[in-house]
């Protein structure tokens, strides 16, 4: 339990109302959206207003020596926010502030705002935030900036660490930090991440809270597309699918997303929700791949659709034509993929990292050869997240009520990181399963250590992730 | 004893992944602007919506919490509005499910349940003691309305003795479409608290008391103007008790066709200007009537329909379902508030629903922030421009 004098500390500073040590509620904090983890009781849970509060919260977890876990959505789903045992869970919802600077094309946005709430108030002034995570409607902004998240949209624009330009951090002795642009006091807001030097927000991008907690982030925003090509391309061979994929992003062909199914895998999607989204029944083939080209114009969308459909071809494939795949993951991206992974009634555990395209069919078999072993149903797909990579999001199934089940998933899992890694595979952050995975980096950790020694040296922030450093 | 299969709740609370969608997703294409009320007017931890509650509830029925009543506080702070079933991925009812949660731990002392079921037991309705004073507003209709007869007025126990306008605009139009109808002599309450709260075999007992009232009164057909009532006298009383009861019509499902037929007709109203309809959760996201009443708002001469940014299966619960309004009432009213500024937002002049329990708090919910929008009942505009 946290002390008494130190809930009176925090009720001063965010109110009663917004500090609690009820059983109840601490055991809502003790898991998140992550599936098959162990929960974790904190000590305290408090929900401040502002980057002020923040500071002051942070400043009394340090003369206590409490260990602090940010979390704001709570939607993430490999134990990034997992408390530790007595810890102080701050919950961010509330730093819900929204300010757009329309002539830098960019918005700044608190800690608590989700991408759907983002959506609509971008949408008002013909803008988006072009990366969308699939959990878009619970996750924020913020939240997906700490852990470096992906999704539509990322086969043009990235992950979302590529669009951020700046961010407010309190550090973990209360000191207030804003990186980018604007850190000039004088600076007319965020136009501009790489100033003064070392991309310090790039440190904190992918960090899961460990280095300090994020308190509003500016993202890069664009004028919305007008103009979309929804097709499907199938292909015989893994190398034609991946070669295709290749030269989409090689002749600038905008595929803002571009998916990559196995043969099976989408046969299962399309058995769970294909009739719910009205795609038309098809034999699947191999590999397909659904992309949606967006453009701002036109011309510059029938030109690319037409030189998509002659790669295709090249590549040895076949236009298939069915546009309402593609269509649906895009137009319906902040629905299409919380549905697909929620339909059934199977819990899962994700193990979400990137490949090169050319390299995608290595999860898959690795994936395959996991689920063989331990006997298991799962799938992985994936789509191009950016200049030559590739997300994959393998998810292994289990049955909630069946303790031996979830148990064979764990250590599924476990094995599948170590495998993944040695095919050349990346996580997008250090999530702590990845502690056991990976091998070979030791003065990439060693120097790790040291970057977290100096900014947080009594190693309270988030210290189960970052491979527990 | 419970009449629910534990091992099937429990089956059916493993389907919540602990996405949090149900919490406060803005999601236009879909019609929502948010989706739990209490989250949103509360301090806001994760047990104030329903990711939290059921995880509140796994742990009270696993025994990893112990079975107090503060631990259970959050499973009760909830309107069982269902706007987490609307929105929720997984193929589960999460409210449905609350309310069933509700029943299987109700030996968890909570006093305001206990005393609603209570006084509805000993006096027939939550409010009074004297239960015959429901039906004091038939003396100020001008005309007779019997104790029997094939269609039967089922008031309510809000209508009848907090808002007796709504039941006597309810009997003027009756009378005027050419309806003879019949107001049991000692209505008893429907019961719908009782199974919302938990109280179930409680709510068995009086619903088989309710009914043989009923039956005695000649009924083959009954109307309501309560989605409350209506709710539990066509579903509850059959799907969860097995009772046999007579054809249940909402008004404004039964006047629907008399006005369409031109059998009740309504003449132009000269201080309406734009109007805005509340679906109340039990009528709209419970049982899908939702157009009726926006069919008839829209055949009322010079009435402007204006709709507010969330209606119909997304529409924002009025804060005193789910028995909030008697065990946190000022968390209720703060809900109500918040709707009556949907309503502001789009200027609306006046809001109607069909349901004395919303419009009790909705009024309440107004008055708090001093706005200066009409709440009325639908009935009650309809008595109005009858001709």
């Amino acid at each position: 339990m946290v002390d008494k004098k130190v809930i009176t500390e925090l009720s001063e500073i965010v109110g009663e109302e917004f500090v609690s040590t009820k059983q109840d509620i601490l055991l809502a904090y003790s898991v998140s959206a992550s599936m098959a983890s162990d929960a974790v009781l904190p000590g305290a849970v408090v929900r401040p207003v502002d980057t002020e509060q923040v500071s002051k919260i942070l400043q009394v977890a340090a003369r206590y020596n409490i260990p602090v876990t940010p979390r704001s959505g709570g939607s993430s789903l490999q134990e990034e926010v997992i408390p530790e045992p007595d810890g102080l869970v701050i919950e961010l919802m509330r730093l819900d502030k929204i300010k757009l600077h329309k002539e830098l094309r960019s918005v700044t946005v608190g800690s608590g705002v989700t991408y759907g709430v983002l959506e609509k108030f971008l949408k008002e002034h013909d803008l988006f935030l072009p990366v969308y995570p699939e959990s878009a409607l619970v996750c924020t902004v913020a939240g997906n900036v700490a852990v470096n998240g992906a999704g539509p949209g990322s086969s043009h624009f990235g992950c979302t660490g590529e669009l951020v330009l700046g961010v407010e951090i309190v550090l973990p002795d209360g000191k207030i930090i804003t990186t980018g642009s604007e850190a000039n006091p004088y600076s007319p807001g965020p136009f501009q991440r790489y100033s003064f030097g070392p991309d310090i927000t790039g440190l904190f991008i992918g960090s899961l809270g460990s280095f300090g907690i994020i308190t509003k982030v500016s993202m890069k925003v664009f004028k919305r597309h007008k103009y979309y090509d929804h097709n499907t391309f199938g292909f015989e061979t893994h190398e034609q699918a991946e070669q295709f994929m290749v030269d989409v992003k090689q002749n600038d062909i905008n595929g803002v997303f571009t998916s990559l199914y196995e043969g099976p895998v989408l046969e299962l999607f399309m058995d769970m929700i294909g009739e719910e989204l009205g795609v038309p029944k098809y034999e699947w083939p191999f590999r397909t791949v659904s992309m949606t080209i967006g453009r701002v114009r036109e011309d510059m969308m029938r030109s690319d659709a037409e030189l998509a459909k002659k790669l295709c071809e090249k590549h040895g494939g076949h236009v298939i034509g069915i546009s309402q795949l593609p269509y649906q993951e895009w137009n319906g991206r902040l629905w299409f993929f919380v549905r697909a992974c929620y339909v059934h009634g199977w819990h899962w555990r994700t193990l979400y990292h990137h490949q090169t395209p050319i390299n995608a069919h290595r999860s898959v078999e690795e994936i395959r050869d996991v689920m063989e072993k331990y006997g298991f149903l799962g799938h992985t797909a994936g789509f191009a997240s950016g200049h030559s990579s590739f997300n994959a999001y393998p998810h292994l199934y289990f049955d909630p009520q069946d303790p031996e089940d979830e148990q064979k998933i764990r250590d599924a899992h476990k094995e599948l990181a170590k495998t993944l890694f040695k095919t050349g595979a990346v996580p997008f952050k250090l999530a702590p399963y990845w502690a056991d995975a990976i091998e070979g980096m030791d003065n990439y950790m060693a120097f790790l250590e040291l970057v977290k020694k100096t900014i947080d040296p009594k190693k309270l922030m988030n210290p189960r992730v970052l491979g527990g450093l | 004893m419970t009449t629910i299969d534990l091992d099937e709740l429990l089956e059916n609370l493993a389907q919540c992944r602990r996405c949090g969608i149900c919490r406060n997703a803005v999601y236009e294409d879909k019609g929502f602007d948010g989706v739990c009320p209490v989250w949103k007017n509360s301090a806001g931890f994760e047990t104030s919506f329903m990711r939290g509650r059921i995880q509140v509830a796994l742990a009270l029925l696993d025994g990893r919490l112990e079975k107090t009543e503060e631990n259970a506080e959050s499973l009760f702070s909830c309107t069982l509005c269902g706007n987490c079933t609307s929105i929720c991925a997984a193929e589960f009812d999460p409210a449905k499910c609350l309310e069933s949660v509700r029943e299987v731990l109700n030996e968890i002392p909570n006093a305001v349940r206990d005393t609603i079921a209570k006084k509805i037991l000993e006096n027939n309705n939550p409010y009074v003691d004297e239960n015959k004073t429901r039906r004091d507003w038939v003396k100020e209709v001008g005309f007779d309305i019997p104790g029997t007869g094939e269609v039967l007025y089922f008031t309510g126990c809000t209508a009848g003795l907090k808002l007796p306008e709504t039941a006597k605009s309810t009997a003027k139009v009756l009378n005027a479409a050419g309806v003879n109808f019949a107001v049991l002599e000692e209505e008893p309450c429907c019961g719908s608290v009782m199974i919302r709260t938990g109280m179930v075999e409680e709510a068995k007992k009086n619903a088989e008391k309710a009914l043989e009232m009923i039956a005695k009164s000649g009924a083959k057909k009954i109307v309501v103007t309560c989605a409350g009532c209506l709710k539990t006298l066509r579903e509850d009383y059959s799907e969860r008790f097995g009772l046999d009861v007579p054809e249940v019509l909402h008004m404004v499902e039964y006047l629907k066709p008399l006005i369409e037929s031109g059998k009740l007709k309504l003449k132009k109203s000269s201080e309406i200007k734009k109007i805005t309809w509340h679906d109340p959760c039990h009528l709209g996201r419970a049982l899908g009537v939702y157009e009726e009443p926006r069919d008839i708002l829209k055949a009322i001469p010079g009435v402007e329909l204006v709709e507010m940014e969330t209606n119909r299966e997304a529409a924002m619960c009025c804060g005193s379902g789910g028995g909030l309004r008697s065990y946190d009432g000022n968390l209720a009213k703060k809900i109500a508030s918040d709707r009556i500024q949907d309503a502001e937002a789009i200027d609306a002049d006046i809001l109607a629903t069909a349901c004395p329990f919303c419009e009790h708090n909705l009024k309440d919910g107004a008055n708090r922030i001093g706005s200066k929008i009409r709440v009325v009942d639908i009935l009650d505009l309809i008595s109005k421009q009858l001709q």
